[in-house]
């Protein structure tokens, strides 16, 4: 029988036989995507804002009210005093909106009224979204009771494409299938590696006359079909629990997700050769696999966001590029057109993986 | 065992070595662990490589096996660099080289892919490999479920699947019970006999014994190489094996730097109820022995004449070169010796028994241990041995019988109790990642060693170790022969009235083994009760008294020479034309435990000689082999042990 075979066929009865691998490489890939999934949301709602309102007038009311119309702030009660002091560094509110004296009967005479905004910037992102908001939310209040001292001639009609519902889920979980489909089989491929090492075995290995290709080409498919095993579960998830559909190429997904995860398992591989133990072995992967994943991947923020130098590492993150694929097979849907060179970026990276870890277990021999 | 089928296919250049080595090197990063090594092996030898831990062993097989690039030097393993030649070798390295979570049948298949075994022939070899080592009803057990005796059994096998023309085995029998520990011999004297090259390193010099050839490496060199018979009598000594009922008295009449100094003795060894004394000549040995005791006022000395046991050569050879040679300083106790004068025992049990669930694992055990004794309790895995420890210790609360221990009945894990005990485990006394002096440290605090004292005591430790100097050194990276010595060392310097050692020499080579006997018998002479538990039967010379188990229960108890006595039958060791055949021929007729190769002799086990031999010799004859001769040999404490178990219906595994 072909060695790659014999190889492979045995780290599946290794990873059978453990129950509890078994139930890790399925149970928290599972978890990992409820998690991802529901717990981050990028869109900030439900702002607790003060308004002081020192006017008291009908028009200043409905400025109010204008405020809280959609969800974005929610009124709290104000215990009065030095609202700065109290409120923003309390934290009970994360803005404060005065309205000062005399605010109707300036507007009405045509006169500049200014509306004191004071906004928490602890949260730089958080502050940008609600000054912008407070921003659009005046500008359309001038609008609306017609008290613009200039019709705006540009009037800028908004569509949103792909996602017009701008449903969150849309963007975070087929990005999540990145992270997912990178850590665990990975993790797994790493363990094994490690554990011909930590057991000694490695040398019976050696002593079989086995090729470095052959042990390894064994070992990763052995850790590819149990992460395609993984990656059906998690788009199930996907399907079933998120409402994804695919929007693009599900062949060119297909590919990508294979060499994707051929591509994670040499990783796995390649990291624990040098490992003496699945301990070192598991945190290497954790530090070596998942911060480059979840920061330079442009899981959460766009790459272009990140700055010099780490944006050139962030290029040569294969994360990156599969969360543009998986993104653009259930959002955008541009296919083979827009992201042919995912898959070639995912062979190039998988034959420079194979070529180091080759070179890392060397000739097969103790290294002395 | 079942007689082997051919199993090697004959190689074209049969007239060759097999294995030849010339100017041998391999340097790590600042040690060399080989230095210049020549040695040949030929087909169908079982050559051994014997030496103490750290000799370079475990190097050389890796280069023999082709899985590590030699320094310098030429080595051809049937006639090829090892690396090309590995679809020829089978390794059984030293760490099991077994895939625990996999099956029997799962690591033979495994095994088998690796090494392209062509697929019909795969399944036969399994059926008839397993079945020679009596694996074969547990094709679909696990492998880490399988005792220790039978994971190697299996690791034989797998190397076994690829029928090579040799077979490396780096320490194939550690941690296996006696009994596994012959059969997995036996196997292997049939499978040389069939042409199979074996090379095997063993810290058992009882198994050097049944190699062809013997080679004792030290540091990385190969100071002697001969059959087991030309080693010994390079030696030029003879045996003594010297009985008095005032051994203590003769010891230290003989001993290094007492009352008389002779260039007589070359070297004397004192064991459980006996002295052995190499002599010169037997002759004049006997008489200045006999008027040395008649001088300190001991009666007549009964003495044993035999031949010196590998292990005397191991020693002696090494000595020359300045190992073992350092004085041993005694530990200086602060409180009174106990001494033997006390009356009541430090430990005593009365019927123990322990249930677990259905599974009686100890069966009414009685045994009393006096203070000042060395009590070894022997048995195989699964015996009891353990279950019987952790009772008496009171670590598990026995089913039903009555302890006592240093004359407490109740509370038998009170700290004071504790303070009065010291316990040295196999593996896990030292914590290896600390320094030697932060584990002798730590140990003076766990057991409140005085303040005042522990200077002195941790300069003890160091000293008896030779470790001086070197005492911020990561305890993990120590050989296993120092760490042992190191942790009996911090398992005594709280003085304690009693002593559990569990398995105090595995793995550790007879040097070391010396030194820590020699430190054993220092805190028994003072008064220290002593339990000790192995299952190696070489050490159990050692003790005073000793208390065999099987199967939960304890089947003999005495001293050695009694229980060796007590054993029905008698050791008959033959020489014939053709050992093999005989050997498969006289296990038609008697049980197989009964027969043993020795290299080119058999070990037969007789319970009526005078009866059985007449007819054996003629059955032998009959079939054309000539017996060249036969006489009496002595049972070794081990036959003694094999014998007990085999009657009382085998091991359980």
């Amino acid at each position: 029988m072909n060695r790659v075979a014999v190889q492979c066929i045995k780290e599946l009865r290794q990873f059978v036989r453990d129950r509890l691998s078994v139930a890790l490489a399925f149970g928290l890939p599972a978890l990992s995507m409820l998690l991802y999934g529901f717990a981050t949301r990028l869109e900030i709602k439900n702002i607790p804002l003060v308004v002081q309102n020192l006017d008291n007038s009908a028009l200043s009311r409905s400025f109010i009210e204008r405020l809280y119309t959609n969800e974005q702030f929610v009124p709290v009660r104000c215990p009065g005093g030095d609202l700065v002091k109290t409120v923003l560094n309390r934290g009970i509110a994360e803005a404060v909106v005065i309205i000062p004296p005399e605010f109707a009967r300036k507007l009405r005479a045509g006169l500049p009224s200014p509306v004191e905004a004071l906004i928490d910037g602890t949260d730089v992102n958080n502050a940008r979204v609600i000054k912008n908001s407070i921003i659009a939310t005046t500008n359309s209040f001038l609008d609306i009771e017609g008290l613009s001292p200039f019709r705006p001639l540009i009037h800028p009609q908004v569509r949103l494409w792909f996602n017009p519902g701008r449903k969150e889920s849309l963007f975070v979980v087929p990005g999540a299938f990145g992270i997912v489909l990178l850590i665990y089989p990975a993790l797994l491929c790493a363990l094994a590696m490690a554990r011909e090492t930590e057991q000694g075995t490695i040398l019976q290995i050696y002593a079989s006359s086995l090729t470095a290709s052959e042990f390894i080409l064994g070992k990763v498919a052995a850790y590819v079909i149990v992460g395609i095993a993984e990656t059906l579960l998690v788009l199930l998830i996907g399907f079933v629990v998120f409402h994804l559909s695919v929007a693009g190429d599900a062949l060119l997904f297909t590919l990508g997700t294979l060499l994707y995860l051929i591509d994670a398992c040499l990783y796995g591989l390649m990291i624990a050769v040098g490992a003496k133990t699945q301990n070192a072995a598991v945190q290497a992967v954790a530090f070596g696999g998942f911060t480059p994943a979840l920061l330079l991947s442009g899981y959460l923020y766009p790459v272009r966001n990140i700055r010099y130098p780490f944006n050139l590492v962030a290029d040569f993150v294969p994360a990156r590029y599969y969360i543009e694929l998986s993104r653009d097979t259930f959002v955008r849907g541009a296919g083979w057109a827009g992201q042919w060179f995912v898959p070639v970026f995912l062979t190039l990276v998988g034959l420079l993986l194979f070529r180091i870890a080759r070179k890392r277990l060397g000739r097969m021999q103790i290294s002395a | 065992m079942p007689p082997v089928e051919t199993v090697v296919q004959q190689a074209p250049d049969t007239d060759g070595p097999v294995i030849s080595v010339r100017g041998l090197r391999k340097r790590y990063r600042d040690l060399e662990a080989v230095r210049g090594l020549d040695f040949d092996i030929r087909r169908g030898e079982i050559f051994g490589l014997i030496g103490p831990d750290g000799a370079g062993k475990t190097t050389i097989f890796h280069i023999l096996g082709g899985v590590m690039e030699p320094t310098a030097g030429q080595v051809a393993v049937v006639g090829r660099k090892p690396a090309d030649a590995r679809s020829e070798i089978g390794y059984l390295t030293q760490q099991f080289s077994l895939n625990l979570d996999l099956s029997v049948d799962e690591n033979l298949s495994y095994t088998a892919g690796l090494r392209r075994v062509p697929e019909p022939m795969v399944s036969e070899r399994r059926r008839r490999y397993l079945k020679l080592m009596g694996l074969d009803a547990f094709g679909s057990r696990l492998a880490g479920q399988l005792s220790g005796g039978m994971k190697q059994k299996l690791a034989l096998c797998c190397a076994l699947m690829s029928r090579p023309q040799v077979l490396l085995l780096d320490e194939p029998t550690t941690g296996v019970d006696p009994v596994s520990r012959r059969e997995f011999w036996d196997v292997l004297a049939g499978i040389a006999h069939e042409g199979m090259t074996i090379a095997v390193a063993t810290p058992y010099l009882d198994e050097a014994e049944r190699c062809d050839r013997v080679a004792l490496v030290h540091e990385g060199a190969i100071r002697q190489i001969g059959t087991p018979v030309e080693l010994r009598e390079r030696l030029g000594l003879h045996r003594l094996e010297v009985r008095t009922s005032d051994l203590g008295r003769l010891e230290q009449a003989l001993a290094p730097g007492g009352s008389v100094e002779s260039a007589e003795i070359a070297d004397v060894q004192p064991f459980g109820d006996r002295l052995d004394v190499l002599v010169a000549d037997s002759e004049r040995g006997e008489r200045y022995l006999q008027s040395i005791a008649a001088s300190a006022g001991i009666g007549a000395l009964r003495i044993d004449r035999d031949e010196p046991t590998l292990e005397n050569v191991f020693v002696l050879n090494l000595r020359k070169e300045g190992l073992g040679t350092t004085a041993y300083k005694p530990f200086a106790f602060s409180g009174p010796a106990l001494g033997p004068s006390r009356k009541t025992s430090a430990i005593a049990a009365s019927k123990l028994s322990k249930q677990f669930g259905e599974f009686q694992a100890v069966k009414g055990v009685s045994l009393q241990i006096g203070y000042g004794e060395i009590y070894g309790l022997l048995g195989a895995n699964g015996a009891g041995k353990t279950t019987t420890i952790k009772m008496i210790c009171g670590l598990l609360q026995p089913s039903s019988g009555e302890m006592m221990l240093a004359g407490e009945t109740q509370r038998m894990r009170s700290p004071a109790l504790r303070q009065r005990i010291g316990y040295m485990s196999q593996k896990f006394t030292l914590y290896d990642d600390l320094t030697i002096l932060q584990n002798l440290e730590f140990y003076c605090g766990v057991y409140q060693v005085p303040m005042g004292l522990r200077k002195e005591r941790i300069n003890w430790v160091l000293s008896t170790c030779q470790l001086v100097g070197r005492e911020g050194m990561i305890t993990g990276l120590l050989p296993g022969g120092w760490k042992q010595r190191l942790s009996f060392g911090a398992s005594v310097m709280h003085e304690p009235e009693i002593l559990f050692l569990d398995e105090p020499t595995s793995g550790v080579d007879p040097i070391a083994r010396r030194q820590l006997w020699n430190m054993i018998r220092d805190f028994a002479r003072h008064g220290t009760a002593i339990l000790v538990t192995t299952h190696f039967l070489e050490e159990a010379e050692n003790c005073h008294r000793l208390g065999l188990m099987a199967a939960g229960e304890l089947v003999a108890q005495g001293s050695p020479s009694e229980i060796k006595k007590a054993q029905p039958g008698q050791l008959i060791v033959l020489v014939t034309s053709d050992t093999q055949r005989s050997s498969d021929l006289l296990k038609t007729k008697l049980e197989s435990w009964r027969v043993a190769i020795f290299a080119d002799k058999l070990h037969v086990v007789l319970d009526e000689p005078e009866r059985q031999l007449p007819a054996l010799v003629s059955l032998l004859s009959e079939n054309g082999i000539q017996v060249r001769s036969q006489m009496a040999g002595s049972f070794s404490l081990e036959d003694a042990f094999i014998g007990l178990v085999q009657r009382r219906g085998g091991v359980q595994s």
